[in-house]
């Protein structure tokens, strides 16, 4: 099955419904540009969608070139076409047979079982009763929901690609637009947005565990900026998963020079523990346990994770003793730290007492924190081995113990080998992973659940085991663009029918018999709440980038031998200290004045990483950034405090200068749709009559013809600052439905 | 309808009676329930603990172990503790006095010189890991011997930082409820300043008008769980227990402020008083301060002097009240400072020895368990590790330190730190209290 490409797939499923392309590939093609140009060329397939897509063309000499498909003649972007296997719309089709195949399938399937049930004889009449109600239920949560309307749509599809609600002009926008279309094109453009890079940043910040200092004990000397600036820019260009992932495994030196090593010092010294996190998040493997035994319910042994250890084994997070000296580019750091430390003395820039600055040789020491490839491997079993394949500190040899085997002759270490198995097709987890999480991250409820725990024998374990086969070949076939792979998620029925109404039953989701009728309700991530309240403080919610990569390059690229005066070297830890910042568009640096009352009303992902405890963000479940997944969406009384009491719902977003006061419900259009405009920024949709009545009962009770305007507007102000309070607080804006 | 499917056996159904039960403020459903205290060898005498947490290691040689006339003992003096041959730092006058009611350990031995290795080792007997964060010891007391009051939560935690484990894998249900600033008590419990009761409760008809057609609509355990939470906050900010943590509502409180010491770690201790009197079991005050690389001697008599009396008020206060012997106190660190004074005046990080204390509880005062050399660079006697520390909490509460808890993910876990027993293959724990300490 994992071998068959995703459009025999179709082929066989569909008889046909999308063209192979087996035919084109023998004859050469005549393809014109829409000014009429020719060119001789094979077609070696597409990249990209929608405005982006290319068509690859092999030329007569072997070579291929990309070409615009919008520069194509309209013959053959019709060619093109019928031979993408992009095509959002055809792909997202095929999910939706596959989606009500299964509910049809599963119905008729219950509802045999409820005419059998009378004559079942190895059930008491009280297990009948139970067994009944158990298939009624389930009957139910096998009809497709009703499709959303524009405004339920809307507000998901914000939250779930740009990890916010709409603002109130891209409300307005979206629900006066006429176009037939409108709803692929909104995807579209918000898979382009730099909402989706934050989104999708956070939701790998959390999974790769990214904080402030990298590594797990926090080396609040080492700056994480690279690092976070590097997976923006790899979402934000698209770079295909499998890319990305073999990046983060492979790549050597300091992180200011190759961000992606920060995937390997985020668990510096704690080499077994990032085998277990590379399994558990690139593979949706459980191996923690054969760290020290035999893996208890799966086919792990405890050799097994050594020999995959071993892979790594050669890989060291620090760089030691003469790498260390040599790590900068002027002879002997020590020395060139006393010099330092004797200039700021001798100009008396040291505290009294102090002989010693302590900044500058911590600072300059994270030169050590390196990825380095060494010559030995230092991977031994450990000293109570026990099992009679190998001896207590034998060293053991690299191998795989699933997917393909490996040829370390090809490879200059064993860790490229590694990771090339991760991320080779023949990995049958890798993709799989990938597209359950994907799933998760649009339905709510993953294909598999837990979705870091994936059975080694697929067939029956998933939800929909046809459906999930056919995401992992489409994903292959998207050459992994996690953008394309979205955007066919996106347009498809079944994610925009309406959210389930009641909770899936535990049996459904460990048996695997939630067929998606709709995605499940869910409470908004931290993220999400926090990241919607920067859009009721905006009109431009990405306004403010977290900006410090190129700066703290700069400053750590500088030779110490070149620091010679005091002011140099005080400059020096200025600019280090000042390398990292929240800038706007225009390049200037966030004052406190920007900041709604200090509040930081900025996305989460520009923030610190994670925010302290006891901020809003981690009260609502940020992760802490200590282990994979460690967000969490319940909720708690402190949570309830905050938007009842805390400053955010009562001055923040309800003071007379709010900016949903000033701007939107004085700002714009007529005061007398106040209420509707306070009810489309917040809930996006208008309110019924009722909630409006309700609404507006404060403004005509208090305000008379004497105030004066200004009195009047106080009045008014306060009554919908009451309106936002109270729509802040309701669960309609806490879930996404 | 698809109403009837909102029955039992849902997919968060266990998440949602834990979720419901979610404390923080001790909002809860669940039942009180667990094991009872083991009383077995003085222990289990301490229902409640007060674990006074001095952050950025505690130098030993100013506190509990000073080497006066030591070529590394700098210029700490001794004082007399009443027994012969024992003696505190200077710093530490109240405790000198008290002594009879302490007793310190010398001869403690930590693994790692990084500060937040060191504080998770001794908040929790384990290595830091990648994979797992282990719990503290409030919620182990709570997991081992269920919830103590039914409304107040089972663990606080005051003045922390964001690097505590809090309750690990048991999960935020059983997290400890942080307070930032004693003084400022639990954080948004009040309306905000300025909103009466009338426009308060206005809002909240506004709000259940405007959300009751999406309640209607979806019955989830989640959002049945978040209107829950809504209805016990509101009846919490009416509560009594709420008054438990506002330290302004303390009898005499400027007089009490000022024996304290009018400071952070003076408050935090009456704030602690003030919450196990009323039935909180695990409340951790952490302290600050006490990373002294530079001019230790311009800070330790802040420092040292602030947590002296601090401790020396609240021993008399949970005496005066009969609590003394029902309430553990213990000062822990995560390492102790390097006898060799540095370029700076100061002294950095020193893991191979440094010193804690603990009394009330069934502890035996007036002594003082292992010793360091006589610089105070190594253990000389009875190597205490953090795990023994935890043990030795673990034993005075009376909570069971073979009980094996299973992690979510299946792996096994003991209070005070877990190894295998090689005569039974069974998991055994690690730490061993120190029974010398208990009366």
């Amino acid at each position: 099955m994992t071998t068959r490409t995703l459009k025999n797939l179709l082929f066989t499923l569909f008889g046909g419904l999308v063209l192979t392309t087996a035919s084109v590939q023998a004859e050469m093609r005549t393809w014109t540009s829409a000014d009429g140009k020719t060119l001789q060329a094979d077609f070696a397939g597409t990249a990209g969608a929608g405005a982006n897509a290319v068509v690859k063309l092999k030329l007569a000499d072997g070579s291929t070139i990309d070409y615009p498909v919008a520069k194509l003649s309209e013959a053959d972007r019709l060619f093109v076409k019928g031979n993408l296997p992009t095509d959002p719309a055809a792909l997202a089709s095929e999910i939706d047979k596959l989606v009500l195949n299964k509910l049809r399938e599963s119905y008729y399937g219950l509802r045999d079982e409820l005419a059998a049930l009378p004559q079942k004889a190895d059930l008491t009449p009280a297990e009948k009763v139970k067994r009944k109600e158990e298939i009624e239920k389930e009957m139910l949560m096998c009809v497709p929901n009703e499709p959303t309307n524009d405004n339920q749509f809307l507000r998901r599809i914000y939250l779930d690609v740009a990890g916010r609600i709409p603002t109130f002009d891209e409300a307005e926008a979206f629900l006066n637009d006429r176009a037939p279309n409108k709803r692929a094109l909104l995807i579209d453009k918000l898979l382009d947005s730099e909402g989706f890079v934050m989104r999708m940043y956070t939701y790998y910040a959390d999974i790769l565990r990214i904080r402030e200092g990298i590594t797990m004990m926090g080396n609040g000397d080492l700056k994480a900026d690279p690092y976070m600036e590097y997976i923006k820019a790899s979402i934000r260009e698209d770079k295909p998963y499998d890319v990305l992932v073999r990046e983060l495994l492979t790549a050597k030196g300091k992180v200011w020079e190759e961000p992606a090593v920060g995937y390997l010092i985020a668990d510096q010294g704690m080499r077994l523990c990032n085998l277990s996190n590379t399994f558990t998040i690139f593979m949706g493997t459980e191996i923690t346990c054969a760290q020290c035994h035999d893996h208890p319910f799966e086919e792990v042994y405890q050799m097994d994770f050594y020999k995959m250890a071993a892979f790594m084994g050669t890989t060291e997070t620090t760089a030691r003793g003469g790498d260390a000296m040599m790590m900068m580019g002027s002879g002997d750091y020590r020395a060139e730290i006393d010099r330092m430390n004797k200039v700021l003395l001798d100009a008396g820039k040291l505290r009294p007492n102090q002989t010693q600055d302590q900044d500058l040789g911590q600072w300059f020491g994270t030169h050590r924190t390196q990825v380095v490839d060494t010559e030995s491997n230092v991977v031994k079993l450990p000293h109570d081995y026990k099992y009679d394949d190998g001896e207590p500190e034998m060293k053991v040899d690299p191998g795989t113990y699933f997917g393909d085997k490996t040829d370390l002759s090809k490879y200059e270490t064993p860790r490229e080998a590694f990771a090339d198995w991760v991320v080779s097709p023949g990995n049958p987890r890798f993709t799989i992973n990938a597209v359950n999480r994907f799933w998760k991250m649009a339905f709510g409820l993953a294909q598999i659940e837990p979705v870091y725990n994936i059975p080694g024998h697929l067939d029956g374990q998933a939800q929909n085991y046809e459906l999930l086969t056919f995401l992992e070949e489409m994903m292959k076939d998207l050459d992994f663009s996690v953008k394309d792979f979205f955007r066919v998620i996106y347009n498809t029925a079944a994610y925009q029918r309406e959210a389930e109404t009641h909770t899936p039953s535990l049996t459904q989701v460990d048996k695997g018999t939630y067929h998606f009728p709709g995605p499940v309700l869910r409470r908004m991530t931290a993220e999400q709440i926090w990241d919607s309240l920067v859009a009721l403080t905006t009109a431009d919610p990405e306004s403010v980038v977290r900006r410090g990569a190129d700066e703290y390059k700069q400053v750590m690229s500088v030779d110490p031998a070149s620091l010679k005066t005091a002011d140099e070297i005080l400059k020096w830890k200025e600019d280090f200290r000042n390398a990292s910042k929240l800038q706007k568009y225009s390049g200037e640096v966030v004052s406190r004045e920007d900041n709604v009352g200090g509040a930081q009303m900025f996305r989460a992902s520009e923030l610190r990483q994670p925010m302290p405890a006891d901020h809003f963000l981690r009260m609502f479940g940020q992760s802490d950034k200590q282990l994979i997944e460690n967000q969490f969406t319940t909720g708690s009384a402190p949570q309830v405090m905050a938007l009842l009491n805390g400053s955010i719902t009562n001055a923040v977003l309800t003071s007379p200068d709010a900016y949903l006061i000033k701007e939107i419900a004085f700002g714009k259009g007529s005061k007398r749709d106040n209420v509707d405009k306070i009810f489309l920024s917040v809930l996006s949709r208008y309110p019924t009559a009722q909630e409006k009545t309700a609404a507006q009962s404060g403004m005509r009770a208090k305000t008379d013809r004497d105030m004066s305007e200004a009195e009047k507007l106080k009045i008014e102000a306060q009554a919908i600052g009451n309106v936002i309070w109270a729509l802040v607080n309701t669960r309609e804006f806490m879930f996404i439905q | 309808m698809k109403d009837q499917l909102n029955k039992l056996d849902q997919l968060s159904r266990r998440q949602f009676v834990a979720r419901a039960a979610k404390t923080a403020l001790g909002v809860s459903i669940l039942p009180i329930a667990g094991a009872n205290r083991l009383l077995a060898a003085g222990g289990g005498k301490a229902e409640h603990c007060i674990f006074f947490y001095m952050s950025g290691g505690m130098t030993h040689m100013e506190t509990f172990d000073p080497k006066p006339g030591a070529e590394t003992g700098g210029k700490t003096k001794g004082i007399s503790t009443g027994v012969a041959g024992i003696e505190l730092a200077e710093y530490m006058p109240q405790l000198a006095q008290r002594f009879s009611d302490i007793a310190v350990v010398r001869s403690m031995t930590q693994k790692t010189g990084d500060h937040r290795g060191g504080a998770y080792w001794m908040r929790t007997s384990y290595e830091p890991r990648a994979t797992i964060i282990h719990p503290s010891m409030g919620p182990w007391a709570q997991t081992l011997l269920g919830k103590k009051h039914d409304t107040l939560p089972d663990s606080v935690v005051i003045g922390g930082g964001g690097e505590h484990p809090g309750a690990g894998f048991f999960g935020p249900a059983l997290a400890p409820l942080p307070i930032g600033d004693p003084d400022k008590g639990v954080q948004n419990s009040a309306p905000y300043n300025g909103v009466s009761n009338d426009l308060f409760e206005k809002r909240l008809d506004l709000m259940n008008t405007f959300d009751d057609s999406f309640r209607r609509k979806f019955q989830t355990d989640e959002v049945k769980a978040y209107t829950q939470f809504y209805e016990e906050t509101l009846k919490l900010m009416k509560s009594e227990d709420l008054a438990t943590f506002d330290l302004s509502l303390e009898e005499k409180y400027e007089e009490k402020a000022a024996r304290y010491g009018n400071t952070r770690v003076g408050k935090g201790a009456m704030l602690a008083k003030r919450l196990v009197s009323s039935g909180v079991r695990f409340v951790e005050v952490v302290s600050g301060g006490w990373d002294m690389h530079n001019d230790l001697w311009d800070a330790i008599p802040t420092t040292g002097g602030q947590l002296d009396q601090a401790l020396g008020s609240l021993i008399d206060d949970l005496k005066a009240e009969g609590l003394f012997e029902k309430t553990l106190i213990v000062v822990g660190t995560e390492f102790g400072r390097t006898p060799i004074i540095n370029a700076n005046g100061g002294r950095d990080h020193h893991p191979r020895v440094f010193s804690t204390m603990f009394a009330g509880g069934g502890i035996k005062g007036g002594q003082v368990y292992g010793a360091s050399d006589d610089k105070g660079i190594a253990v000389k006697e009875n190597p205490v590790e953090a795990k023994d520390f935890n043990a030795t909490i673990a034993h005075a509460m009376g909570l069971d330190l073979n009980k094996v808890i299973y992690a979510p993910s299946g792996r096994p876990f003991l209070v005070a730190g877990h190894t295998r027993d090689p005569k039974t293959d069974g998991i055994v724990t690690e730490g061993h209290p120190i029974m010398e300490l208990f009366s």
